[in-house]
């Protein structure tokens, strides 16, 4: 799937977060947000996945006008810190994964999954017994449980050690090889080892800059 | 005293009408409570009560002008008056996105404050009182039709769309990836909730309807161990408490929804030290394995 996004810009009120950003990706694209706490990284994420208005500039997928668009299920989403998910209410991953899946979507294809992660052991868990390491891991599957052709991550590493981090980024590697266009949202400086194909940089001054990485590895 | 409540129950026709729509309240209140719950709106089965109370006062007020089909079946009005507070508290929440418990405040006082009113223009109000506390002992046949359609439907949504419920209610935003139209959901379900709280509204009283609702899954959540188990343990508790709490309005001639809910309390307590106390045993039982 393509993103086209021409001239977006976006104000909370008269503060304005986001001026002017024009990206193009296709499928199988790996773009780093990058930028400090506040810079609009998520304000952004937001802007592309229907929940602010955008206004002005426009965002296409596949031709399609964002405003027209209603294939949302080709998206899969990990939120910042999970904090929109109520896990404090008994329910296990296997719960959560079934009623988080599609027609399309099989008992197997999710068994898969857990076990492509690492965390085949768990499904019978709890979801609030689980570490942030765990649960991250159970995000991702929940987020590629219904084949998304474009796979959203917001900070997904800010709770999690090192040894998961590692983990984490090598799957998201893995992930992108297999076709899947990744957009993964960080204030990390720890970006030089991702083999990212674009970077979006958000300014303190809400400017930005979009490049396109060359194959050397150097932005 | 025991023995006779358990011989009038299946010898007098209003302990059996009690005994079927308690029931099936027992079902209906913790199912839909587990999602109140999961979706952090504890507070709005009150607020859509006191808004049912406007449908119920408003019947009254009807009938006191001489319709008197309004008097008979003043639920009818109680539903309709509950859903378009639902649909106001929708409304609201989507004008404070940041403040959704405004709305919440803003329904209950308008819905308190019409209420008053119209009790007070109705000449006929001696049901005020059962309105509040609720009065099982009472119902008639027509509430027993209504709780069965209403379980019916809660029913059938459930068992076609229970996943979509389930994932919307844990997740708003995740649920926009799974093809789900949040805002229609949002709409069915404060539907459904507003058409079950009226229901309740008979039997538990505006001012106990929550508690029905909320208090069985708040024991629940101590010992369920996945969604599915909470919910089970949720209605059993319930079931439990509609059955005692039955028992003990008959025997000590006290409301019924003051007795269940008591009972409710009760279990919910028995729960969270039994809880409490098989946790303390364990901790010492590791740290006595941990000093060998």
């Amino acid at each position: 799937m393509q993103i086209y996004i021409n001239n977006l810009s976006f104000a909370y009120g008269i503060k304005s977060i986001i001026n002017n950003l024009s990206i193009t990706l296709n499928q199988g694209d790996y773009l780093v947000v990058k930028g400090k706490n506040g810079t609009g990284k998520t304000t952004f994420i937001k802007c592309l996945l229907g929940v602010n208005e955008v206004k002005p500039g426009t965002i296409f997928f596949d031709k399609t006008d964002i405003t027209n668009f209603n294939s949302w299920t080709k998206f899969g989403y990990v939120s910042q810190s999970f904090d929109n998910f109520n896990y404090e209410f008994p329910i296990t991953v296997s719960e959560l994964l079934s009623v988080s899946s599609t027609k399309q979507t099989t008992a197997s294809d999710r068994l898969k999954l857990l076990d492509k992660m690492k965390i085949f052991d768990i499904q019978n868990q709890n979801i609030n017994s689980l570490s942030g390491g765990q649960l991250q891991r159970v995000f991702i599957v929940r987020a590629m449980l219904n084949k998304p052709k474009v796979l959203i991550l917001d900070e997904p590493t800010a709770s999690i050690d090192k040894q998961n981090k590692e983990f984490f980024y090598q799957t998201v590697e893995d992930l992108n090889k297999e076709g899947i266009t990744i957009i993964l949202i960080t204030h990390s400086d720890e970006i030089e080892h991702l083999n990212y194909t674009h970077i979006l940089t958000m300014f303190d001054d809400y400017t930005n800059s979009f490049d396109i990485r060359n194959k050397g590895g150097n932005e | 005293m025991f023995l006779s409540f358990i011989t009038d129950l299946f010898q007098q026709d209003f302990m059996l009408r009690a005994l079927t729509a308690g029931v099936m309240l027992g079902i209906l209140a913790p199912l839909l409570g587990s999602i109140v719950v999961v979706r952090r709106l504890s507070f709005i089965a009150d607020t859509l009560g006191h808004f049912s109370l406007v449908g119920i006062s408003v019947s009254l007020f009807l009938s006191s002008l001489g319709f008197s089909y309004f008097f008979e079946k003043p639920l009818y009005l109680g539903i309709a008056f509950s859903v378009i507070g639902g649909l106001l508290i929708e409304f609201f929440r989507r004008s404070y996105t940041n403040y959704k418990e405004i709305s919440m405040v803003i329904v209950i006082s308008l819905g308190a404050a019409l209420s008053a009113i119209f009790f007070a223009l109705a000449s006929k109000t001696g049901s005020l009182y059962q309105y509040l506390f609720g009065s099982i002992l009472t119902v008639t046949n027509y509430y027993i039709y209504l709780i069965l359609v209403t379980l019916g439907i809660v029913s059938l949504l459930f068992i076609f769309f229970g996943k979509q419920i389930v994932a919307v209610s844990f997740d708003e935003t995740s649920a926009k990836f799974l093809g789900i139209n949040v805002s229609i959901f949002q709409l069915i379900f404060m539907i459904m909730l507003s058409v079950v709280v009226s229901v309740l509204l008979e039997a538990a009283g505006v001012l106990l309807i929550s508690s029905m609702m909320i208090i069985p899954v708040a024991a629940g959540m101590r010992i369920g161990w996945s969604f599915r188990s909470t919910t089970i343990i949720s209605i059993v508790f319930s079931e439990l408490s509609v059955l005692v709490g039955l028992w003990l309005a008959y025997s000590l001639t006290i409301p019924s929804g003051a007795a269940i809910v008591s009972i409710n309390i009760i279990i919910l307590l028995v729960v969270a030290l039994t809880k409490k106390i098989i946790n303390a045993r364990r901790i010492s039982k590791i740290d006595k394995n941990q000093i060998k």
